[in-house]
This record gives C-alpha cells, structure tokens and sequence, in this order.
C-alpha cells in the first residue's frame, strides 16, 4: 500500500474510477467500449474471451468488450509509454491489459498505471493477497495496480509415443546428459520469448544452487558473479541442440510446431490444467504428455492492469472484476471450454459451492495434466524482473553469437 | 519512368493548370513522406525522444557502427536483396522469352504471371514454412519416396543463416513481376528486329546481345531497382522466415524500436535511415547506368 | 541449330515440325511455371482443411474443416476484420484516384519545368520501406493525437499507394486522344459535362486497373497499419499476423487464404482490363 500512495499516477480520471463506489463504477461504465489488449495468438483462448466474457460484459453492464490481438504483449506496453511520453495523458487507447513480470515493471516504473484499484474490487475478497505467488510479481508488489485473472507453471511437454516417463530428464543436469544422447533432438525459444526466459532463468537457478538467493532485490553483484555457470551450461547444451544451435526457434509456437513434426522431442506449456487444448485444435500430437523437473519449475500469475491515461477505467475494472467470478475462473480452468488456465482465486476463500466446483474440474483432469498436488511441490518462485532483463541481454551476448 | 505521351505532348501546356492538376498529389504524398522520412531522421539523432531530452547527439549512429550487429545485419540484408533480384531478374527474362511465342496474341500469359499479384508478402512468407520447412510439404515427399529418414535430413531452408526460404519467397513474388515487365518490352518489336538481325546472319547470342537485351534493359533496370529497395525494406518476410542470427535490417530496427527501453528508438530509427540512404544510392546508381544506356541508343 | 519460328508464308514441313516441338515444350514450360504460382496457395489450402497434420504424413491422417468452420463462424472475428480492410482499402482507392486522375494527366500530356523533380517526388515514396515511414510517423500521430485511428490508416496507406495510381494514370493519359475533348468544348460542353461523358469513358479502364492496384497494395499492408493503426485497426493482416503467432497451422492457413480471396477474385473479375494495360505498369514488387 505504501507504494501506492508514494507514486500518485498520471489519472484519466480520476474522481469517477473510485472503486469503493462501485455502484457508481458500474453506472458510469455502462456503454463504453472497453479495449482489452491481449497477445492473440491462441485461437481457443480467443474464443474463450469473446464468447465467455464478451456477452456477460453486454449482457451484465453494456460494455462492449473490444479485444486487440496484439502478437507481443510488449507492443502494447510500448503504446502505453509512447502515448504518454508524447503527452497524450488521458483518453488513451489501451483500457486493460493482459500482463506480467518486466511488462509489469516497466509500466510500473514509468508510472503509467492505474493505482490503488484491484484491491477494493468486490471480487478482491476470493484473493489470497498475502501469498507471494498472487502478491508478488516478478518479486514486485502488485499493491493495487493490477488484479489478478489466473495463474501459470512452466511445464516441458513429450510424446509418450516416443519415450516413457523413465527416460525422461528430471534436472537441468540431467537434461545435458539427455541432450548428448539424443543430439538434435532439443531446442528452446530464443529469449527474449517468454518461454525461453523463462527457460533459462530455471537454469539458473539450479546451476546456482537454489532461487532462494535471488529473492528480494536485484543482487547485481552476486548475479556477475554467479551468471557465468548459466553461460558455460548453456554453452555446453549448445553443439547438442537442434540444428546444433545455431538458430533458435522464435517462439513457442514454433517450438510447438518443430515437436509436433518430430524434429524436436520436448516442448513447453505454461498451462496447470494441462495441454488438452492443443491436442483439441491439432497443434500437439494426443500422445503429447506433461511432465516437469525434480529441481522445479517456476508458476506465477497473470494480471490485469489499467494503463493511468485509460479512457475507460471503469469498464476496465468492471471486467476485471468479473473475471474474478469463482464460477467464471472454473469455467477457465476447464479445458474442455479452451484455456485451462489456473486459478487467479483461492479456493480457501471460497464459498463450498464454488470450491465444489472447482474441485470437481480439477478432478476431472486426465491424463493430459498433471496432479495439482505435484504441480503445487515443485513449484518455484519467480525474482526480480531484473533478472530477466539481465538474463536476457547476456543470453543475446554469450550465447546467440 | 514515367510513359511519354504517344501523341505528342499537348501543344497549350498553361504552367498554372499543370500545377494545379498536379498540387492534390503533391500536397498529400509529400508532406506526409517528407514528415515520415524528416522525424525519423530527427529521432535518430536524439531528437524528439520518448524519453529524457532532446539533445542533437549521433550516439546512436555511433553506438551501431561500432559494434558488429548492424554490419553484419547490413551484409546479409544485401545479401538478401542482391541475391533475390539477380534470381529473380534472369528467371523473369528466360521465362518471358519463352513465354512471347506461346502466349503471343493471347493475354493468358500476362492473365497467369499476375496469379501471384494480390498475395501479401505475408501469406508467401506463411505459405514457405509449411512447403519448405523440414518437416514441410517437401520434406515429406522426400521422405515418403525414401530420399531422406527424417526431417533432420532435409536442408534447412528456414531459420536457417543463408536465409534460403526468405530467398524462395522473393524470388516466387518477384519473377512474375520481371517477367510482365520484359513481355511488355518485347512485345512484336523485337520480333521485327530480331528477325531483321538473323537474316542477316547474327546468332542466338548476338541477337540477344545486341538486339533483345538492349530492349529490355532500360525497363528491367528501374524495375530491379524497385524490386532491390523492396526487398531491402520488407519486413514480415525475414521476420518469419529468418533464423536468430544474422537479423534483416528491418528486423533488427523493429526489435529495437519495440524494445521495452525507450531509450533504444534513436538506434532504430538510425537503422532506418541507413536503410534510406542504401535505397538511395541504388537508385542514384540506376539513374547513371540509365543515362549510359540513354546515350548509347 | 533450329531456325527462329519467324512468320513467313509458306513454312516447310520441317520447320512445322520443329516448330510443333518447340511450342510443346513451351507449354510444358508454361505448366512448370503456372504449378510453381500456384503452389504456395496449394500448400495452405491442404494444411487448411486437415487438423493434427504432422510428419511424416502425406496425405492428411484427418481431413478436417474445423479451421474453416471457426472463421465463417458468423461471430467469428474474421468479418469485423474484412469490413475494416475494405473499408480502409476503398477510402484509400478512392483517394489516390482523386489525386492521380489530375497528376496522371498533368504528367502525361504535359512538359514543363520541374517535371523530373515532381517524377521524383510523387515516385520516391515506393521505394522507401513502410517500415521507416510508419517508425518516423509514430511520433507524429501520437502528438497530432489522431484520435480516429482509421483515418490515419488511410492516410498512410496514400504513400506508398498513390505513386501506383500516378503511374498508371499517367500511362494512360499519354495515350489519350484529347481531341474529342477538345471538340465536346468546342460544342459548348461545361469542363465538367466534357470531363463526364468524354475524359471519363475514355480513362474508365485505366481507372479500373489503378484502382485495383490501389487495392491490392493497401490490402497487403502489415507494418504501416500496425503501428499508426496501433493495433486497434484490425485488417485481415493483422489478425491474419496475431494468429500466427499462436503456432495453429491449420487456422493460419485457412485464414491466409481467407485474407486475399477478396483481392484475387477482384482480380478475376477485371482481368480483362488489367490484361489489356501495358504490362509494365501493372507490376507490383
């Protein structure tokens, strides 16, 4: 809360977008059209946004929801700050967007977000805000300044038609021996690609004994000193990879793609109920199967923020809260409806009802998910988003060339 | 480039009509691509900035020629367009030479060369991943016929370093376009005076040499030159189908015109305006080869 | 070595027969060149209509229209896409025709000084990148707060566009008999009675074919529309880009093809008038 009314934002305008008024919210969001920028690659969550959310938002308050597919979060970040800096301070174009980690950050350092609104929502109370993977973002407090619509945890997908559970690897130690086995048969997105941060920032965790060092502020010292164990790892990976590394798929799509066709063995996902999505829409083969590492791998949530200058705040926050809904978040979660998004709520907050529901979703997952249970024991935090852009400047330098 | 006027030029030309004719063309063309061409400039040196202030300063031309990303993006995105022109331009000629007696009379020929006209650059690009690929349409024939056991055996045309696939797309878009334009320019003209050239004894060769080529040079020439800048600038193609190292140069001022740190748009602008001046000086080379031609005709 | 085909009265037998020959490997050759066109669209048509199609399958395991009946869907976001692309493209058409029909007569019908100069200035924009003309006019139309976003895709849609329709309309002014219009004047016809029913009728193909090329270039634009449009204006390659990116191939394909079916059967449609125009001008990079 301190950070909140230590940095008063730029406001769009802000008397009418008091959320403790929230009848008066609600009122005066009736009729706007609310842009919601989102990276509009899937097609199933797409789908999921406009028929779930879109005609409860018509329906429920008369907004008119406007989803902009953007094919990088970061463009619509970058029109946030660019309309700000050219002094453009309300009536922007951007209302909400879909966000985390250094996204967050940057948006959050040049001051250009809507604050002190997500924790006074109605919906607020299903959230657990005092529990880090919820609170914290990139090890930066949300406080306010964006609300919460599901969670993720990094997963390597394979195809048991190819291998067994038994012959997979369960480290990053042991997936260089996998990799020397196999030669050409793994590859990961080329940073600054979410997943392949994502990726390497795993690594580095391991090879420097633990995340736990990295919690708290940015250690530049300690991650000069320890970063080149990542680089020399890396290096080492490298000659095994696909096309012996010297490219590196693009995206995660193109990860998805090469694994499909079988040019690769192992891909990723970042979804907790699992691929069932993809192997719906025949992007992953139906032998695809999740699997994580012994050593962990990071989960984090996904958020909902107003840029400060946002011309419609209100309907802004009338569809973050709505996400919030418990009985939307298990619509989410089912995959059978899509995503198979985690929940961005806390089940122990919840009336029964709602947890039944949820519960029955979750139990309801096949094969093509992992346990919960196993999911939630090896589940890493994420550090400081300084890491990440660190991470992803020396990868570009030590390892790309 | 433009066409001259068969009919002979207008004998009343009043100054102020021409100008006024010409004026809403000008008004709206210029200032918009002046402006675009004059707050790029500007902004590559650290002018106008996003961020902190504006201070005239070439930090940002410094800071790219000093380091070896842009020279190498710069070699390859050459590379690229010199390399698909070429192709492009010599398979254009061969097919329209082959081509005029076929279609002569008939415009089948022009109808199908222009099949591929309204095709984005984008959809070529998305098309050669799934043709070329390793796992592509053309790997699996391979396979299926036994020539290679995997896709790991098929030649890496895309994402890989020599930029093959970004090559093909090219070439694919642009040979129809060479082609047209060299139809056009044999036309029965060259019929007439080829068929003068052999009576008189000269040779496959000689004839194309001295009477074919002469034809379609000054019109080849301007189109390899808009082909060549066309090439240079585009930015979906090598976006899609490039691997992670060497970048294209537009792909390399677009990552840092959308880098997260605003501090980096005066480098990306900076590119831009060195891919102006390349552009540029292919056509002041264009506009000295064109008067040579010219003169000797 | 075997004789030019030149058209001569009385050909001998041998020389049909080379000819026959000859002209039968042209055809194959036209063949060869008319698979490799169409190829491109060939492989997204297949990949469009199968779902789960990987290697090493040929022909697909499962023949599939799920990608087809997701974007026909009438809630589909497709047409939203398709009514902003046409609409961009025909304000656009209508624009450059505007400009071009009066430059295009200037500059072929007239000599004048500074001719070259203005050759040089409504031309140049084709061949600079859209990618450095729209980073340049970002910071413009973010201080110009242009609110109407669709306005300024069309405005920048003009640059590269407009050079288009001066050359063509150029052309066909060149051509132009300016006598009956000379006459209808002599006849006591208004400027803009003679302009309607003589300059009008005559240039009308010429107006056909620039205003498909027009078309053409504005509906193929990405990066221009991208950045001034600031991702609000969604046209076909925009959204046809953003679906990409999500790795679906059979989705990408089908709504690839959906992107220039517009455009190809325009093209169709007025073959005949695009054909008929010098080919030099009816090129597109």
């Amino acid at each position: 809360m301190l950070v909140a009314v230590a940095c008063s934002p730029i406001s769009g305008d802000g008397d009418a977008a008091d959320p403790a008024d929230w009848d008066g919210v609600v009122s005066n969001s009736r009729g706007q059209q609310l842009n919601l920028f989102m990276w509009g690659g899937s097609s199933e969550i797409n789908r999921f946004v406009d028929n779930v959310y879109g005609p409860r938002l018509e329906a429920e308050f008369g907004i008119h929801l406007n989803r902009i597919p953007v094919a990088d979060t970061v463009d619509a970040v970058n029109k946030v700050l660019s309309e700000i800096q050219a002094g453009r301070r309300r009536g922007g174009a951007v209302d909400l967007i879909w966000i985390n980690g250094e996204n967050f950050q940057t948006l959050r350092q040049a001051d250009a977000l809507l604050a002190d609104w997500s924790r006074r929502l109605p919906n607020a109370r299903f959230v657990d805000w005092d529990a880090p993977e919820v609170g914290l973002d990139f090890g930066l407090p949300v406080a306010g300044f964006e609300s919460p619509l599901g969670s993720a945890q990094f997963q390597f997908v394979y195809d048991s038609a190819r291998f067994g559970p038994e012959e997979l690897p369960r480290s990053y130690a042991g997936l260089l021996q996998w990799v020397e086995m196999h030669p050409g048969r793994f590859t990961y997105p080329a940073p600054p690609d979410f997943h392949g941060n994502r990726f390497i920032k795993q690594a580095f965790y391991e090879l420097t004994g633990g995340f736990e060092r990295w919690l708290g502020g940015f250690d530049s010292a300690g991650y000069a000193e320890s970063s080149p164990a990542l680089w020399d790892y890396l290096q080492e990976l490298e000659p095994h990879l696909w096309r012996k590394g010297t490219s590196y798929p693009p995206s995660l799509a193109e990860l998805n793609r090469l694994f499909a066709n079988g040019e690769i063995d192992f891909t990723f996902t970042q979804l907790p109920a699992g691929i069932e999505a993809d192997v719906a829409a025949g992007i992953l083969p139906a032998t695809s199967r999740p699997f994580v590492f012994d050593t962990g791998t990071i989960g984090d949530s996904h958020y909902l923020a107003i840029p400060a200058n946002a011309a419609h705040p209100e309907a802004a926050m009338v569809m973050a809260n709505l996400v919030l809904e418990p009985e939307l978040q298990a619509a989410k979660l089912a995959p059978a409806n899509g995503w198979g998004d985690g929940l961005g709520i806390s089940l122990s907050l919840l009336d029964d009802d709602s947890r039944r529901r949820i519960e029955a979703v979750l139990d309801d997952l096949g094969e093509l998910a992992l346990e919960p249970a196993l999911l939630e024991s090896v589940r890493l935090p994420e550090v400081a988003a300084e890491y990440t852009v660190a991470l992803e400047r020396d990868w570009q330098q030590y390892v790309r060339r | 480039m433009f066409a001259a006027s068969r009919s002979g030029l207008d004998q009343v030309a009043e100054p102020s009509r021409v100008w006024i004719r010409l004026l809403p063309a000008l008004m709206v063309v210029v200032p918009v691509f002046v402006v675009a061409v004059a707050l790029a400039l500007a902004q590559s040196l650290g002018l106008l900035p996003l961020v902190g202030d504006s201070r005239l300063s070439l930090d940002a031309y410094r800071n790219l020629f000093s380091g070896g990303e842009l020279w190498r993006s710069l070699a390859f995105t050459s590379y690229l367009s010199l390399g698909s022109t070429a192709l492009a331009l010599g398979l254009g000629v061969v097919i329209a030479l082959a081509f005029r007696h076929l279609f002569s009379g008939s415009r089948f020929g022009a109808f199908m060369l222009q099949l591929n006209l309204p095709v984005p650059h984008l959809v070529g690009a998305l098309a050669m991943v799934l043709l070329l690929g390793q796992s592509g349409l053309l790997a699996r024939v391979a396979g299926s016929v036994g020539l290679i056991d995997g896709p790991a055996a098929f030649p890496a045309l895309i994402f890989d370093p020599g930029g093959l696939a970004i090559i093909a797309e090219y070439v694919w878009k642009e040979v129809p376009f060479f082609a047209l334009i060299a139809l056009a320019a044999l036309g029965s003209v060259a019929d007439d005076f080829e068929g003068v050239a052999a009576t008189l004894g000269a040779g496959r060769w000689r004839r194309f040499r001295h009477v074919t080529l002469p034809l379609l040079a000054p019109v080849l020439l301007p189109a390899a030159v808009v082909v060549f800048a066309f090439t240079f600038g585009t930015f979906e193609v090598p976006l899609l189908l490039g691997g992670s190292f060497p970048e294209a140069m537009p792909v390399l001022a677009y990552r840092k015109f959308t880098n997260i740190d605003l501090a980096a748009r005066p480098e990306a602008l900076a590119i831009g305006i060195v891919m102006l001046a390349i552009i540029t000086l292919a056509a002041l080379i264009y506009l000295r080869l064109g008067r040579r031609f010219a003169g000797r005709q | 070595m075997i004789p030019r085909a030149v058209k001569t009265d009385s050909p001998g037998f041998g020389h049909r027969h080379s000819e026959r020959r000859r002209r039968r490997s042209t055809a194959a050759l036209a063949g060869v060149v008319l698979t490799l066109l169409i190829l491109p669209l060939g492989v997204l048509a297949l990949f469009s209509v199968t779902r789960a199609y990987f290697y090493p399958q040929l022909a697909p395991d499962d023949w599939n229209l799920r990608a087809w009946r997701l974007l026909l869907h009438p809630g589909s976001e497709v047409w939203g896409a398709m009514a902003t692309t046409v609409f961009v493209g025909l304000a656009v058409v209508a624009v450059a025709l505007v400009l071009a029909v009066p430059a295009g007569r200037a500059l072929g019908r007239h000599s004048f000084r500074a001719k070259r100069l203005v050759e040089f200035l409504l031309l140049a924009p084709l061949l600079a990148p859209p990618l450095v003309v729209a980073m340049g006019l970002d910071f413009a139309f973010l201080r110009l707060q242009l609110t109407n976003r669709l306005w300024g895709v069309v405005l920048v849609h003009l640059v590269p566009t407009v050079p288009y329709a001066v050359l063509v309309m150029s052309g066909v002014f060149a051509n132009y008999d300016q006598a009956s219009e000379d006459q209808a004047r002599t006849l006591g016809a208004g400027r803009l009675d003679a302009f309607r029913y003589v300059t009008l009728p005559a240039i009308a193909p010429g107006l056909v074919v620039a205003g498909v090329l027009v078309l053409i270039v504005s509906w193929s634009q990405y990066i221009l529309t991208l950045l001034i449009g600031g991702g609000q204006v969604v046209t076909l390659p925009i959204l046809l880009f953003a679906t990409s990116s999500g790795g679906d191939t059979a989705l990408t394909s089908a709504l690839a093809l959906i992107t220039i079916a517009p455009v190809l059967a325009l093209l169709l449609l007025t073959s005949r008038h695009v054909s008929r125009m010098p080919a030099a001008q009816i090129g597109l990079p």
